[in-house]
């Protein structure tokens, strides 16, 4: 009698120390689990932040000041342009600019 | 010697103690034992849940997880609104640690003095105080490295513009809560807030979050939305505007850029404007959106309607001759002119020389209920179907109350109101091969569904004459592009100065010009109006017509439409210039 009841205590402690380890080890992986999640957030927004950077760098008052100050481009105007009109015919391209062509395009 | 007392001889076991009282002692405690008992099954059975969900909701949290706020795109993707962090700085004033030179330096970083920062810091009884919300993110990171006890952040977001001041009128603006105020931002704020999730845990002494209990609803962040705004075009044309308004010394001025195929609004710009990031001394000439609450009266921009009907119903053709005589007509005891007189002209001249005389002529052989119902269908008296904040309907009486001369004034635009935004719509039906379309501020990719008003022919015949108003011998030659086909009407009205309409020496003027191009296949719908011309020269042909052409020049050389007018070629020199 006496030995099947220390077989069931000795059982009964190993399940109880098992279940201490697991749950550690759930509550360990949980802290990771939303680490990761925090950092996916936080690569998320500063993404966001990144792509508005971005389209700031490129707004057309900072382009257009570029353009004609350091790059000294101008504006075209059909003055200046071929129009090119791809026919689907074989022979490929049929130049149907107006005018001509100007100088510089 | 004692004598020892042994128990079963012991006096006192005769004592005459009745049975019944120790009985009673035994029942009252085993009473007593039952109780316990019956409390501890009702607790742990009977009313089990009940403490259970007691007990969790001293542990356990409902986190709110906040849903991101959706994008605000043009139509080629480009940002024109966006949320960034921003975190908000609070404190609590009893956990501070007064350490002076680190409280400098974070008052330094808040952009405040010592004084206002120790003035906040001051009540100890509070416990939530902010410090400044919606900081730089680097600011806040400094403050963290700063590393004070009682200063906390909290993670806020915060719209950014990118297009600024050019789409402003468009996009609106949000205030610190996030919620849309103007604009895009107000008309779509519910789709564009999105919906947030919640999420039950566990949390531990420390505040941290220990254990996820139940079922999570993960956060609905808002979607992105796809505007029909070009911001290229956008841009241009708040530029191009600004730079009238400043050279013709005027009060104000608005643009308005519609797709004439798909009815979507490529462009809206107002000036004067404000940078929706700072708002701080807004006024109201700035919060107008002119382009879409501003209403006046029409004036020659309705004469196509006029001679539209006419043709329309038979009544006239296009070579039928009016005589407009000296230019004074008396019609009902009031005399109307016109700027010069043109004796005798065809009906292509009358929208040419913009004679109103000649319209009053063709006006007064229809009924005036033909009349109203083309105003009213084209979109006249009624509210634009844009879902956009603000947008006004203006004024068309109904044809019962018309007295006669009104009928009259009515022909040449006089009588009725509205705004630039609904006049530029209503020229959709020229373009549209006498279909009027509504128009879009959302990207749409289908043709619009149109509503026939016109015949085809006469829509046709129309843009003719636009097309001669705007050429040789027109009161628009300033729309002429260079390559491009324009037609259009221009407008001039004196403005309201009390009763009446001031004195020669004190008058004030409105201008304006409506129009498309290419003429032909007409592909964008342009009106501009400034506002109160100072600089001397006020007619809508000279003021804003000069808008008009640089803005359909530069977005039909953006959408790639091939001119189709002759152009001379141009040989450009090393040396940068304007080319127009």
């Amino acid at each position: 009698m006496t030995r099947i009841n220390l077989v069931l205590l000795l059982a009964l402690l190993l399940s109880a120390l098992y279940l201490v380890r697991t749950q550690y080890e759930s509550r360990r992986l949980f802290v990771e689990l939303e680490r990761a999640n925090a950092q996916a957030r936080a690569l998320e927004v500063e993404r966001d932040r990144l792509e508005v950077d971005k389209r700031a760098q490129a707004t057309p008052l900072r382009v257009e000041k570029l353009a004609r100050g350091s790059l000294h481009m101008h504006v075209v105007t059909p003055a200046l342009t071929d129009y090119v009109v791809l026919r689907h015919a074989p022979a490929a391209s049929a130049p149907a600019g107006n005018g001509g062509s100007g100088g510089k395009s | 010697m004692s004598r020892s007392i042994r128990y079963s001889s012991s006096p006192l076991l005769a004592s005459k103690t009745p049975v019944w009282r120790g009985r009673f002692v035994v029942a009252t405690i085993a009473l007593a034992f039952i109780g316990l008992a019956a409390r501890a099954a009702y607790v742990q059975v009977i009313g089990n849940d009940f403490f259970q969900r007691q007990g969790e909701v001293r542990f356990g949290r409902t986190l709110e997880l906040p849903a991101n706020r959706g994008r605000i795109l043009d139509r080629n993707g480009l940002i024109l609104a966006s949320s960034v962090p921003a975190p908000s700085i609070w404190a609590i004033p009893e956990d501070v640690e007064r350490d002076p030179a680190r409280l400098r330096a974070l008052a330094k970083l808040l952009e405040m003095t010592p004084a206002e920062l120790d003035k906040k810091l001051q009540d100890e009884d509070k416990t939530f105080v902010w410090l400044k919300r919606q900081v730089d993110e680097s600011v806040a990171q400094d403050i963290a490295a700063l590393g004070l006890k009682g200063i906390y952040q909290r993670q806020e977001y915060r719209r950014q513009y990118p297009e600024g001041e050019a789409a402003t009128h468009v996009v609106g603006f949000t205030n610190v809560e996030e919620h849309g105020q103007e604009g895009i931002e107000l008309a779509f704020n519910t789709e564009l807030s999105g919906k947030p999730g919640s999420r039950r845990v566990i949390k531990d002494r420390m505040g941290r979050v220990v254990e996820d209990v139940g079922q999570t609803t993960p956060p609905a962040d808002g979607p992105d939305l796809t505007l029909s705004i070009d911001s290229r075009v956008q841009f241009f044309a708040y530029q191009k505007l600004r730079d009238a308004v400043q050279l013709n010394k005027a009060k104000a001025g608005s643009v308005v850029v519609l797709d004439a195929v798909t009815g979507e609004v490529l462009a809206l710009a107002n000036y004067p404007s404000y940078i929706p990031d700072k708002r701080r001394n807004l006024t109201g000439e700035q919060l107008r959106n002119r382009a879409l609450t501003d209403t006046f009266e029409p004036g020659s921009v309705m004469k196509p309607f006029t001679v539209g009907l006419g043709l329309e119903t038979g009544r006239v053709s296009p070579q039928t001759v009016i005589d407009t005589g000296g230019g004074k007509l008396s019609l009902y005891g009031s005399t109307i002119s016109d700027s010069h007189p043109n004796g005798a002209l065809t009906v292509e001249g009358v929208i040419q020389k913009s004679s109103n005389i000649g319209t009053t002529k063709i006006a007064m052989q229809m009924q005036p209920r033909e009349m109203w119902e083309l105003f009213s269908q084209v979109g006249f008296g009624q509210k634009p179907q844009i879902s956009f904040p603000g947008a006004v309907s203006g004024k068309l009486r109904p044809y019962k109350t018309w007295r006669p001369i009104e009928q009259a004034t009515m022909s040449y635009g006089y009588g009725l109101s509205a705004s630039l935004f609904q006049m530029v719509r209503s020229y959709t039906v020229f373009s549209h091969d006498g279909e009027i379309i509504p128009a879009t501020l959302l990207k749409s990719s289908e043709p619009a569904p149109g509503v026939r008003v016109l015949q085809p022919r006469t829509a046709t015949q129309i843009r003719k004459m636009l097309h001669m108003a705007a050429g040789p011998g027109g009161t628009g030659q300033k729309a002429q592009t260079i390559g491009y086909s324009v037609g259009g009407k221009s407008g001039t009205a004196y403005k309201q100065i009390g009763k009446g309409y001031g004195t020669d020496k004190n008058r004030k003027y409105r201008g304006w010009f409506v129009g498309m191009a290419p003429i032909e296949q007409p592909r964008i719908i342009v009106g501009v109006m400034i506002d109160e011309p100072t600089a001397g020269q006020y007619y809508g042909g000279v003021v804003a017509a000069p808008v008009f052409s640089d803005v359909v020049q530069q977005t039909l050389r953006m959408m790639g439409v091939q001119p189709d007018m002759a152009v001379k070629p141009q040989i450009v020199a090393e040396a940068p210039q304007e080319s127009f």
